[in-house]
């Protein structure tokens, strides 16, 4: 008896200590022995919620999200009210921006009415999602809990801090709540400020390293790389190694691959491997816009802007998240734009020159508002901008779009940042870049343009969205909501309510297509090609209608059919192509030449594509356009060198460079000393 | 590559023809059948104008078939007669065989190398296009026959897009890089390796095939052919297909001193980038221009 007495106390005694000792082992950060003490644990007690919990905190904290998710719906299993449970899900959620994280933090409200830290998180999820009155409230509610509620004041100050209250009752005077507060200013892309606020909270906390990250990541974001390879390895050398931090040194380490070119206005950063081809394009194309917007929107610019081009994506993602995978092709940091190159992404799904233009105009709005903008706002400028510059570029209307506006899913005007930031479908994001940009064109059209000039300096000076509509164009977000509604109706109803039907037609001639039943294939085509003429993605009615006409022998319909893909915004290399070829065969050379001269800037990595507009255009007298494409063949290790350095040595002897001439004919002999029309133009040029 | 004018002039002066014979296996899926075929089809009508050449396309041919042909060509051949053997399709390789998937029997690298090797025509080229053809080079390799294949090993086995720019190089004036009106074998290894590369890059998809060429007999094939690495000297040297009157000139007793300055100055220009390293760069331009002058006015004087 006494033995099984004994058994009893210890087994009562045990898993304290075992819980103790995991939790040591965590302060101690020997992560991998706290790790195998709650695994311990866990084989011990399987049906303890609270150690699963407390587990799937120390993934949490230890950059492992999915881990401590599933350590949590296992608690939950076991204990569906189980707060810590349901407040980890919200945490899990939080950080990637998902919707749900209100939802859970108030389930864990309801499981336990005194849990501070979930209060906490509603007022931070509401300051996100650009709510202050509502985070404040919350924040409020915290402290009523517990007036010790470290995160609760940090939110409250920041909410002072970002309407330029720099004294404020609420300074937390504490490393983790500085930290809230430099997220905050990240997300309203007030990158100085944030760097100011996370510099106080290691200096509050030195061993706080994810704020030493989150410093050194926003650092290299505006390029002050030295400064921020010293925190991140700081990071690193003390075990703090989250995929941020890691990936963020390994791009940094990469950058000795790229090159610099600099003109009085602009600093351009491209990979050595594409950097001579992408040079000339760029630096044109950088000039263009900045010039284009210093009258536009009546601003000058204090500082040369820097672009980085990333020819892999998942660099490019670290250089603006931290983390790869992000979905965006380029990413503004005050004077600093980084993006996507052309070689990139799969040819025909990105115009780098539009996501060019595009980010150019945020580095305009942000720094006139001294980034005091709504995300709304300035993205929507951006995306009015890409087509403003040409009605080709930018994104059409695309499927997801439709479904949105059908079922009426566009956010009013003053909640719209929302769509950005907490997305509660998966493509909300895309739907509110489109809602944004179509904002910007109804007021550019309806109240010109400048009315939306107003409204920049209107948000700069800290003005609200419904503060700023209703001064500027007269209205109450509602009835601009309507009036936006209504007209946006007016321009896609065809498309939105003719959608199923466009898309049983679509299928119809694909398989009218496939059985080669021309006949059909293009009375079906042209019936259902306007109800929804944006669509110009793969299996695009354009292209089956050309394929159609050419089967016919009708070259003249089927160049009229890619003329029209063209003008609505097709992107496809391959079509584009097509089209020029036949516009070259029925010898309209210059419009063959405007098309190819399109592809440059979609996807200008193409030595085809050089070679053949550099034809053109030195045929057509435009000796300059030659000597620029046929210099990009030879910055691409052409397959026929030998032709490609004669291609421009001809090229530079009509522009009178003969020097220039010369050298490139000794060079395409170099390549190929018995190529007979290179060495008869070395005979001329010595004689 | 340049030919040498010995070689061209031996050439010229046996009634020497090129055998090509195309094998295009089983697609399995419309959509190859329709490639392979098309491919084969397109490299017979490339190599249809070819002098001095004959020209076999088996489309879907069985292993008895490309045996006969091939019979057929051991009997006809002479030693001084070239072949080129082209393969399309889908290979497979199990670790000790390498097989082409025809209609019925499959045929082994083991047995293409033992029907190659009856046929007495000196200069031999194989061109494996199918996927797992890399698993072929160690059976089909031999003294004075350069093999290619579409894939580094034999365990490579995805679908290869190799073939679809070997036909390209047959049909673009780009592959000639030498600009001497010769496609060799080497610059169309060269051409449809660098386009293939391309293809993978500008698809955003890893390469699953990485082509080789082997023309030592004793190596499993190289990703880059080069002096270093002592292979596409023979691949350089053969002639694949002939654009342009490059014998022509070659014929005529008049003109054989001229021509024997030309190639003394190809030599010397070909000696001169080599020592390229060595040389000042404005010695070196100096040197050259005057070289590729001097060749350019010998080449004028020839072809008055």
């Amino acid at each position: 008896m006494k033995l099984v007495i004994l058994i009893l106390c210890a087994a009562a005694v045990f898993p304290a200590q075992s819980l103790q000792q995991a939790e040591s082992l965590w302060k101690q950060h020997r992560y991998e022995d706290a790790k195998n003490a709650f695994e311990a644990l866990l084989a011990a007690y399987p049906r303890n919620a609270e150690y699963r919990v407390r587990y799937g905190e120390l993934f949490l904290e230890r950059f492992n999200p999915p881990e401590a998710a599933k350590l949590f719906h296992e608690a939950l299993v076991l204990n569906p009210k189980q707060a810590g449970a349901l407040l980890g899900l919200a945490r899990v959620a939080a950080e990637t921006y998902e919707a749900q994280a209100t939802e859970f933090a108030h389930k864990a409200l309801e499981a336990d009415p005194h849990l501070v830290p979930a209060q906490e998180l509603l007022a931070r999820l509401a300051l996100e999602d650009s709510d202050p009155e509502l985070a404040a409230a919350e924040a409020h509610k915290a402290l009523q809990m517990s007036p010790d509620a470290v995160q609760a004041k940090a939110l409250l100050a920041t909410i002072d801090w970002l309407n330029d209250k720099p004294n404020t009752e609420w300074d937390p005077h504490n490393g983790p709540g500085y930290e809230t507060a430099a997220r905050i200013f990240v997300l309203n892309r007030r990158y100085e400020e944030a760097i100011q606020l996370f510099r106080k909270a290691v200096a509050a906390q030195p061993d706080l390293w994810s704020a030493h990250s989150e410093l050194g990541i926003n650092l290299m974001r505006l390029g002050r790389n030295t400064e921020a390879r010293a925190e991140l390895e700081l990071c690193y050398a003390n075990d703090y190694r989250d995929a941020a931090t890691v990936n963020t040194l390994r791009l940094m380490d990469s950058y000795k691959n790229f090159v610099t070119y600099k003109t009085g206005r602009t600093i351009l950063r491209l990979h050595k491997k594409e950097a001579e081809l992408l040079h000339p394009y760029f630096e044109a194309e950088m000039l263009r816009a900045l010039h284009t917007y210093d009258q536009k929107y009546g601003y000058k610019l204090q500082h040369p802007v820097q672009v980085e081009v990333y020819p892999d994506h998942e660099d490019f993602a670290v250089r603006t998240m931290g983390m790869p995978g992000l979905g965006a092709l380029g990413v503004t940091f005050g004077y600093v734009v980084a993006m996507d190159s052309p070689s990139g992404r799969p040819p025909g799904t990105f115009h780098w020159a539009s996501t060019m233009w595009h980010e150019l105009s945020h580095v305009y709005v942000l720094n006139m508002t001294n980034f005091r903008v709504p995300r709304w706002f300035t993205e929507g400028l951006a995306v009015h901008e890409e087509t403003a510059v040409s009605p080709e570029w930018g994104d059409r209307l695309d499927p997801h779009v439709i479904v949105a506006i059908r079922d009426k899913k566009l956010l009013p005007v003053a909640e719209l940042d929302r769509g950005f930031v907490r997305p509660t479908y998966p493509a909300q994001v895309v739907v509110s870049y489109f809602e944004a940009g179509r904002i910007c064109d109804f007021i550019n059209r309806e109240w010109g343009w400048p009315k939306l000039l107003a409204m920049i300096h209107d948000f700069g000076a800290g003005e609200t969205t419904p503060e700023v509509i209703q001064k500027e164009l007269g209205l109450k977000t509602d009835e601009f909501d309507k009036r936006f509604m209504a007209d946006l109706l007016a321009d896609t109803k065809k498309t939105v309510y003719g959608f199923d039907k466009w898309r049983e037609g679509l299928k119809k001639v694909a398989e009218e297509y496939k059985a080669e039943d021309y006949e059909d294939m293009i009375r079906d085509g042209n019936s259902i090609r306007d109800t929804y003429p944006d669509f110009v993605e793969p299996g695009n009615v354009y292209q089956i209608l050309a394929d159609g006409y050419l089967a016919k022998a009708d070259k003249k319909s089927a160049i009229g059919e890619l003329e029209r893909y063209a003008k609505v915004g097709g992107r496809s290399p391959d079509t584009l192509k097509q089209l020029a070829t036949l516009l070259e065969e029925a010898g309209n050379m210059k419009e063959a030449a405007e098309v190819l001269d399109r592809l440059n800037y979609i996807q200008p990595v193409d030595e085809d594509l050089h070679r053949r507009l550099g034809g053109l255009w030195f045929g057509l007298g435009n000796i300059a356009g030659a000597i620029r494409e046929y210099q990009a063949v030879l910055a691409q290790s052409p397959t026929d060198p030998a032709a490609a350095h004669f291609n421009l040595a001809k090229a530079y002897r009509l522009a009178n460079r003969t020097e220039d001439a010369r050298n490139e004919v000794l060079a395409s002999l170099e390549a190929a000393p018995g190529y007979r029309p290179a060495q008869k133009m070395l005979l001329e040029l010595s004689k | 590559m340049r030919l040498l004018l010995s070689f061209l002039l031996t050439a010229a002066s046996l009634p020497a023809t090129t055998y090509y014979v195309t094998i295009s296996g089983l697609g399995g899926e419309p959509d190859y059948a329709q490639h392979f075929a098309m491919w084969a089809n397109d490299i017979g009508k490339a190599l249809k104008s070819s002098a001095d050449s004959k020209v076999e396309t088996l489309i879907n041919a069985t292993r008895d078939e490309v045996r006969t042909s091939l019979n057929a060509i051991a009997r006809d051949a002479k030693p001084q007669d070239a072949l080129v053997v082209m393969l399309i399709g889908h290979g497979s390789f199990d670790g000790y065989d390498y097989k082409i998937n025809l209609p019925g029997p499959d045929l082994s690298a083991t047995e293409l190398a033992t029907l190659l090797d009856r046929i007495p025509a000196t200069r031999q080229l194989v061109v494996n296009m199918t996927s797992a053809s890399g698993g072929s080079v160690e059976f089909l390799r031999r003294t004075n026959r350069v093999v290619i294949a579409a894939t580094k090993t034999g365990t490579e086995k995805n679908a290869t897009v190799f073939a679809r720019y070997w036909v390209e190089a047959l049909t673009d004036p780009a592959a000639d890089s030498d600009k001497n009106e010769v496609i060799s074998a080497l610059e169309a290894f060269r051409y449809a390796d660098k386009k293939t590369a391309e293809y993978y890059e500008s698809q955003k998809r890893l390469a699953t095939e990485h082509p080789v060429l082997e023309d030592t007999g004793k190596s499993d094939g190289v990703r880059a052919p080069s002096p270093e690495n002592g292979e596409g000297m023979l691949a350089g040297q053969f002639p694949l297909l002939r654009i342009g009157a490059t014998a022509t000139a070659a014929k005529n007793p008049a003109k054989l001193q001229l021509i024997a300055k030309k190639d003394q100055l190809e030599q010397q220009i070909d000696k001169l980038k080599y020592d390229k390293a060595a040389i000042p760069p404005e010695e070196y331009k100096k040197q050259l221009a005057a070289l590729l002058l001097e060749l350019a006015r010998t080449q004028e004087e020839i072809d008055k």
